[in-house]
């Protein structure tokens, strides 16, 4: 009786879960409400982890119950520790999730809100929480070794290196986009720019308060900082309206770009623990904060979506970045449906805390459905926005202009109605100048959540609140990533550099750290300057580059997950990463060819260096041509080192079909756990 | 289980919850989930490793072992990469 009345809530999910995508996918003509994108995304996610992921986990993976993990068995109290389930869950899905999930699909919904959140489900159930569930389990089996190391081992010397290779390339790029995406943010937002500096002495005090009156109570002095963070954005629109302080505040894109690579050398570089530890803290407490808000938000209001399900951008001509929906979309939105960049949390700390090897199931497949979710609602923020704001904030100047009753008609021409009125109504609403060229998907986020919140508590008079408080949640967040990802792009340099020169890999020798510190920061500090100085906006040829180079990074996670379930003599079940790895190497190469060689300058960086060298000369045109030839050139390096990797991975798995190379896979020796033992006792 | 549930403090049944109930009166999955909920919040702000620093240390919390828990820790923590 029991089973059948299982059965049937299962057969109950599965056709609201039909229903729901079918309006979703269906529906024309009309705005829908956004809970059906929740309830669509709800059942597919349920059916996803209580049938794939227990497929992949019974009849792939064989999760062994009574085999000991490396948190028991080399148990230290300290990197490697049996913790409870949930809790590394929690800890899993705060490492995991980012700025990504929510300006990717900021960014995709120009082609509407159907594409996105069609590949945020279905590219997170087959493919993202495929690929972190495997690649936990397959370092939690080899004592929680690192992703380059496991290509090392199973694919070969020059899966390491390329592994290596593209971890480098990812961090750097991710750097310089996310930190253009403050930096379009923050620009001429003296309200932005003030709550964000007020961070510094706000997390001084916390780090003193740690230290000297409440040691080691975090969570205590995280929720301090927050309130001093909520008081400095109210304290915000006293500045922005104060005409003798706010230009203080008023700083123009170049010169935020450069306190942001000063700033990320410095974090780099100096020992500023007093400063960055707390404000870790603190953004970690207003992330969760934020996306839990946004949950309950978008449950509680119900919102509508404005935006239709396709737009006439599906053609490739989007203002926001150009290119059509294959291979574009799949690439613009990778936290949140696939992301390689998990396959290194997935095989760092995460697998050293595991307990029990069937839990890496619930953590590793689970954690990223939570954060596909996150992806969801951040489609809802955009897509609640009318369409024309939603284009007015996110179109470059160089495409709609700078003047906003020519960039308001621009907008109008392509069947979006807004006004430079209107749009001037809403700046003045949420306290900025202008709302018009705010790239990066970071304001539009900000403005959606906004309207969300403001649409109940408290209403328009606290529309600026929100929206302050949206744009210093992520500010603070990517600050955050900025200074954390240049230091373990220093480590990195440095262990690397070591095999050349030994004293440069010493962690502790300074002339290594301010070289090393130096070089990471120039690598992501030039993209930087790149998209500020970039008359699109930066958003149209740098975030391609990052989703490139992340799913890239996914490739070759996929190939180190397929290449150990062909060793495992599984090769009938390597089509759960096989497949996604498909998918995956047919739309990084395509988007990279598309976006060195295509003819259409607006897509192909070679050709738009072409037509810069043909209109006119300068040293300001040098550079640009300089810079798209330099990502053309980063882009085809990339793209080689994973077609290396493809096809040393190839051949090693038609060895290993065809039995002329005889391989064993290499895991840890088995221990029995004690914990069974403990359970049954 | 050097379980980061430690430093949890066992006498937080008894303590008032509010308008003179307390954590006993409270639904068991209520307390659970808190618990669980603080358990997890304890480890993802560094509350539970720095109590398992001082359980290792056989030491009490104050700010030289505060500052010895933080040195330990800055390495380790500046090579974990946080996701975009």
């Amino acid at each position: 009786m029991r089973s059948l009345i299982r059965v049937l809530i299962w057969f109950v999910i599965a056709i609201l879960g039909a229903l729901a995508l079918g309006t979703i996918a269906l529906h024309r003509g009309e705005q829908i409400n956004a809970m059906w994108l929740v309830v669509a995304a709800f059942c597919a996610y349920a059916l996803g982890y209580r049938f794939y992921s227990k497929f992949i986990s019974s009849k792939v993976l064989a999760l062994d119950a009574q085999r000991a993990t490396p948190a028991e068995r080399l148990d230290n109290g300290r990197d490697f520790l049996p913790t409870n389930k949930w809790v590394v869950f929690g800890h899993h899905f705060a490492a995991i999730a980012g700025p990504g999930p929510l300006v990717g699909p900021v960014l995709a919904a120009q082609f509407g809100y159907l594409p996105g959140t069609l590949w945020i489900l279905i590219g997170a159930v087959f493919g993202g929480c495929v690929q972190d569930f495997v690649i936990l389990l397959f370092s939690v089996r080899r004592d929680g070794k690192s992703l380059t190391e496991m290509a090392r081992e199973e694919i070969g010397i020059v899966g390491g290196f390329v592994a290596y290779a593209a971890v480098i390339s990812i961090i750097v790029i991710l750097l310089g986009v996310a930190s253009l995406i403050v930096v379009n943010a923050l620009k001429a937002s003296p309200w932005g720019v003030f709550t964000i500096a007020m961070t510094i002495p706000i997390a001084l005090l916390m780090g003193l308060y740690l230290r000297r009156i409440r040691p080691g109570k975090v969570l205590e002095v995280s929720a301090l900082g927050f309130v001093l963070v909520m008081l400095a954005i109210w304290g915000g629109q006293w500045v922005s309206q104060n005409p003798a302080v706010a230009p203080w505040f008023t700083l123009s894109a170049s010169a935020l770009a450069v306190v942001i690579i000063i700033y990320g050398f410095a974090a780099s570089a100096l020992p500023v623990w007093l400063l960055l530890a707390p404000r870790d803290y603190l953004s970690t407490f207003v992330k969760l904060g934020t996306i839990a808000l946004l949950a309950m938000g978008i449950i509680a209001l119900r919102p509508t979506l404005h935006m239709p399900p396709l737009t006439r951008f599906t053609d490739g001509s989007g203002p926001i970045f150009a290119g059509s929906i294959f291979p574009f979309a799949f690439i613009t939105i990778a936290c949140g449906a696939i992301s390689g960049f998990h396959s290194l949390i997935s095989s760092g700390t995460t697998p050293k805390l595991i307990r029990r090897e069937p839990e890496t199931r619930m953590v590793g497949y689970g954690a990223m459905i939570a954060e596909s979710m996150v992806a969801v609602m951040a489609m809802i923020a955009a897509c609640v926005l009318q369409p024309g704001t939603y284009f007015a904030i996110n179109s470059p100047a160089g495409i709609v202009g700078r003047a906003p009753e020519a960039a308001a008609a621009t907008i109008r021409g392509w069947g979006f109605p807004v006004t430079a009125i209107e749009m001037h109504t809403l700046a003045q609403a949420v306290g900025e100048q202008t709302l018009f060229n705010r790239t990066g998907g970071a304001p539009a986020f900000a403005v959606g959540m906004a309207h969300i919140f403001s649409s109940s508590l408290g209403g328009q008079a606290v529309m600026a609140i929100w929206y302050h408080f949206a744009i210093m949640f992520e500010a603070l967040f990517i600050l955050t990533v900025l200074d954390a990802g240049t230091r373990v792009g220093r480590f990195m340099l440095q262990d690397a550099l070591g095999h050349v020169w030994r004293p440069l890999g010493r962690t502790s020798w300074y002339p290594s750290i301010l070289a090393t510190s130096a070089l990471i920061v120039a690598a992501w500090g030039s993209f930087l300057w790149q998209g500020v100085k970039d008359p699109l906006g930066g958003i149209n040829s740098l975030w391609p580059l990052f989703g490139i180079s992340n799913q890239l990074l996914a490739t070759v996670a996929l190939c180190v997950a397929t290449t150990i379930i062909i060793k495992m003599r599984k090769a009938c079940y390597s089509l759960i990463t096989l497949v996604p790895l498909a998918w995956l190497v047919a739309v990084t190469f395509t988007a990279s060819w598309q976006k060195m060689f295509d003819s259409n300058p607006r897509i192909g960086f070679l050709a738009h260096a072409r037509q810069l060298a043909s209109s006119a000369a300068g040293s300001e045109v040098s550079r640009l041509i300089f810079n798209d030839r330099l990502d053309a050139a980063v882009t085809g390096v990339l793209v080689f080192l994973v077609a290396l990797i493809l096809l040393e991975s190839a051949f090693l798995w038609m060895s290993v079909l065809s039995g002329r190379m005889q391989v064993r896979v290499k895991e840890a020796p088995f221990v029995p756990t004690r914990f069974a033992a403990e359970e049954q006792g | 289980m050097s379980s980061p549930q430690r430093g949890l403090r066992p006498a937080a049944a008894a303590e008032p919850c509010s308008a003179g109930r307390t954590w006993a009166s409270a639904p068991t999955w209520f307390v659970g989930a808190t618990r669980l909920l603080l358990s997890v919040l304890r480890e993802i702000f560094d509350e539970a490793a720095y109590s398992r620093f001082l359980a290792r240390h056989e030491m009490s919390s104050c700010p030289r072992a505060y500052a010895a828990f933080m040195r330990e820790q800055e390495v380790s923590k500046a090579r974990r990469p946080r996701c975009c």
